[in-house]
């Protein structure tokens, strides 16, 4: 199977040669082509050549295109900070909404003015030409309240849910408008799935009901978006508690990439037990063990994700349920692998 | 307890900034000592919903509007503490580490535990050793608390903890964000991790009684 194949019959339940592998490379795949993280994140040749060194090199069965989370709001002209080892993020002294009353001043914008967006555009388009159908391509896509908190901070968005949760609706609305024409954009270029970042749709930050009055419906219209155009729909969300069923209900995904038990869930055998056979499942190895755990313990939770997940041999990715550190060195990216190929329980 | 500090401490719990401020004026009225209206009205409240958070049944948002309630109401009530002569229960000096910039766990982390009644010193994002162990010598700190979210910026903790040892200085040093676990609390001898909020308020009161 090339890993194209193998990742669609993951994804239909059906049977594998071996469990696919995603350590989720992103910003560290700069070290590749010796590129700064600000080269890497705003230079679509740059980024592009990077992500795919790295399926090449450390033979990974697909790329996700998580570049950063400003992104996508960088189409409002959110002023960013750029380093030369770190991820881009918003400037939080000069945010666009500084006001609760500035969140009127969100409308849709057009998505071919971001160079970012731009960018990330032309990133997909490079993959999917340098893939030939080999590897699957998945861009990805903060979610729209993910955006509007990047032009307002999260910690002052929260309390406007509570002071003017209308004036934030409006906004996520207004959003969502826009995500929608570059989600159209990404599709153009040929890429096989879309995965979304809900990461407020999750018990780390706020309530089901408050995750569902405020996003649900506009990840819905933005999956819809996928559906129509026959591209797969895929989660992130690296919360602890995330809401599976709410978020199952407005996207109706095909995977879902995650670190903790969802919040329907005991723990990951209880979750591969009642999703097992309507999602694939990707995860869920904690990064900071790449930093933090021996090559030993980085190679027994990889065996023990495995364990629980792909029991049954199918219907599961192993991968980090969050980015890869972009400090790190390669080294348990490749032991993440490794395991991948050998390590078979479930063939027995 | 009186009436009014049960509905002082109600409304807190939802945020209600200007009911609180009403009801800590009625209570002055009604002769209640600002301490009791402190520790009855506001910190109670606040214990309340540290408990709720760390069971998951209220999240950030509501953490965050019934912190921001607490502060308005400290604030009215600081010159009648100061003049009754209340005391903090101890003082925390918090930080998140040198390099980075993430700071919304950081001050919930403050806003719980201002709300046992601890003084506590915000030095921001981005704050070296050198910061931490200077404003914790000033003001005789009972603890250092450092938070991360970044797997990039862990190593700055264990910078702090060596250099509080080296200055022999007294505070303990607590430690928390999403990559920390309690084996790299050992691994650094920091004197405690703590999983969530409201339990590293719970444990930084402990260390000051």
């Amino acid at each position: 199977m090339n890993s194209m194949e193998r990742i669609t019959a993951m994804l239909n339940h059906q049977e594998v040669d071996r469990i696919p592998v995603y350590p989720i490379l992103s910003g560290v795949t700069r070290k590749l082509v010796n590129a700064t993280y600000e080269e890497w994140a705003t230079n679509a040749d740059v980024c592009a050549d990077a992500l795919y060194k790295a399926v090449k090199q450390f033979n990974l069965d697909g790329v996700v295109t998580l570049i950063d989370l400003s992104v996508e709001c960088d189409a409002w002209g959110q002023k960013l900070i750029f380093h030369e080892n770190d991820a881009p993020h918003p400037d939080y002294s000069q945010c666009i909404i500084q006001d609760i009353e500035d969140y009127a001043k969100i409308k849709k914008v057009d998505y071919k003015q971001s160079k970012r967006m731009m960018m990330h555009i032309d990133v997909c388009r490079q993959l999917v030409e340098k893939a030939n159908g080999e590897f699957p391509v998945t861009a990805f896509v903060f979610g729209p309240l993910g955006t509007l908190s990047m032009l307002r901070n999260q910690e002052d968005m929260y309390m406007d849910l509570y002071d003017d949760p209308d004036a934030v609706k409006e906004a996520v609305g207004e959003v969502t408008k826009t995500l929608k024409d570059y989600v159209n954009a990404l599709i153009d270029t040929g890429i096989q799935g879309i995965m979304f970042d809900t990461l407020f749709a999750s018990g780390t930050i706020m309530s089901q009901d408050m995750w569902i009055e405020m996003e649900s419906e506009a990840i819905k219209v933005l999956a819809d978006v996928c559906h129509e155009r026959g591209v797969l729909v895929m989660i992130h969300n690296c919360g602890e508690k995330p809401y599976f069923d709410a978020q199952i209900e407005a996207t109706k995904p095909c995977a879902f990439s995650f670190l903790h038990p969802p919040a329907e869930c005991t723990d990951f055998a209880d979750c591969k037990e009642k999703y097992g056979n309507k999602l694939g499942l990707i995860g869920c190895v904690p990064p900071p063990m790449v930093v933090t755990s021996t090559d030993e313990a980085w190679v027994e939770e990889c065996k023990r994700q495995i364990d629980i997940f792909a029991k049954d041999g199918t219907g599961y990715m192993l991968a980090t349920g969050c980015e890869y550190p972009s400090g790190s060195d390669f080294k348990k990216a490749e032991l993440m692998v490794e395991i991948a190929k050998t390590y078979t329980p479930y063939k027995k | 307890m009186s009436t009014t500090l049960v509905e002082m401490s109600e409304f807190l719990q939802k945020g209600r900034v200007k009911n609180v401020k009403e009801l800590i004026q009625k209570a002055l009225d009604e002769g209640i000592a600002p301490k009791t209206i402190l520790e009855e009205g506001l910190l109670s409240g606040m214990s309340v919903v540290g408990e709720k958070f760390k069971k998951n049944e209220v999240f950030v948002p509501e953490v965050l509007i019934a912190a921001r309630a607490m502060n308005a109401g400290t604030t009215m009530l600081k010159p009648y503490l100061v003049q009754e002569g209340v005391e903090s229960k101890g003082t925390v000096v918090i930080g998140t580490v040198k390099g980075d910039l993430h700071d919304i766990g950081k001050n919930i982390v403050k806003m719980m535990m201002e709300g046992k009644g601890l003084n506590v010193i915000d030095l921001g994002v981005d704050v070296s050793a050198e910061q931490y162990v200077t404003a914790a010598k000033e003001n005789d700190a009972d603890i250092i608390a450092c938070s991360t979210l970044l797997t990039t910026t862990m190593g700055e903790i264990k910078n702090v903890v060596d250099l509080v040892k080296a200055e022999g200085i007294r505070a303990k040093v607590m430690i928390g964000g999403a990559p920390v676990t309690q084996d790299f609390c050992d691994s650094v001898n920091a004197d405690s991790y703590t999983p969530d909020a409201a339990t590293a308020a719970d444990v930084a009161l402990s260390f000051c009684l």
